[in-house]
């Protein structure tokens, strides 16, 4: 029973790297999404302005 | 509204479900349904994550070998854009490979690391494919970073059928397989550890198409950004 502890940080490298991974993922989406967004925004302004 | 941020508005809802149930699943049937090993004890559940994460990894590696093939080829974008993120994927499931097994090694070999020929070739595989992904992000975007990164990813790959045979081919310390093996899948194992082995593949493979279609979205955000930033720079 001693080696539970392998099979428990083998859990918490497991999914805790596959949340930090996802968690970037969604973060760099919505980062992109927001710069997207904006550029498109002052694409409109531009246009409306010529 | 413009196609990839349509795309970005429409996660894809039901592969997430899948990839959810599929994880549960294999959760249930590691800890809950399989029957613990005689001779390793509880640790031998390690396998049930060390296996699907070298399966992915080798997969993702394959899709990468395949697109950069395919981007020589056709030099089309979307082959690049295919290859990038699953190498960035591969790189994920190669790390948790070189973290899980040396977590499984500990309590049955007594060490954590022993410079056998599969596990050198591992670290070899993820360094690699970590060149590739530095290269990518040191260089600018173009054709020529492609290209030149569809040929490590291409001679990348050849190192997975070495790592396959290498516990074949040269005595180590990392046992045979247990699963592909000459008299059949699975031949010789508990039919209870069969299925829980395969639960946890499936599983992982949904994952790995999950991550896949958010980080082909994100590369195509990037390209749609940049093309309308080129745009705009023509249009001044």
């Amino acid at each position: 029973m001693d080696n539970l502890k392998y099979l428990f940080a083998v859990n918490v490298f497991v999914w805790g790297g596959i949340f930090v991974y996802v968690f970037s993922l969604v973060r760099r989406n919505h980062s992109l999404k927001k710069d997207l967004d904006l550029l498109k925004e002052t694409l409109k302004k531009d246009s409306g302005h010529e | 509204m413009s196609e990839a941020s349509q795309e970005n508005d429409s996660p894809g809802y039901s592969l997430m479900a899948l990839a959810g149930i599929g994880i549960l699943a294999a959760l249930v049937a590691i800890f809950l349904y399989v029957p613990t090993e005689k001779t390793e004890g509880v640790v031998q559940r390690i396998m049930y994550f060390h296996v699907p994460s070298a399966w992915i990894a080798f997969f993702a590696f394959f899709i990468v070998f395949l697109c950069s093939i395919l981007y020589l080829w056709k030099k089309e974008r979307e082959w690049d854009i295919y290859a990038h993120a699953s190498a960035e994927i591969g790189i994920v499931f190669c790390s948790l490979v070189l973290i899980t097994g040396p977590l499984w090694a500990k309590p049955i070999w007594g060490r954590w690391w022993v410079w056998d020929s599969r596990l050198t070739l591992t670290l070899v595989l993820w360094l690699i494919y970590v060149a590739y992904l530095m290269l990518r992000a040191q260089s600018e975007a173009g054709s020529i970073r492609a290209k030149y990164a569809a040929v490590i990813g291409i001679v990348g790959f050849l190192d997975i059928p070495l790592i396959h045979f290498s516990v074949l081919w040269w005595r180590g310390f990392h046992p045979q397989p247990k699963f592909i093996t000459t008299e059949g899948l699975g031949a010789g194992n508990d039919p209870s550890m069969n299925v829980t082995l395969l639960i946890a593949l499936g599983a992982f493979t949904l994952l790995y198409f999950l991550l896949m279609s958010l980080r082909v979205r994100l590369e195509r955000m990037k390209d749609e950004i940049d093309r309308i930033k080129k745009e705009r720079l023509y249009s001044h």
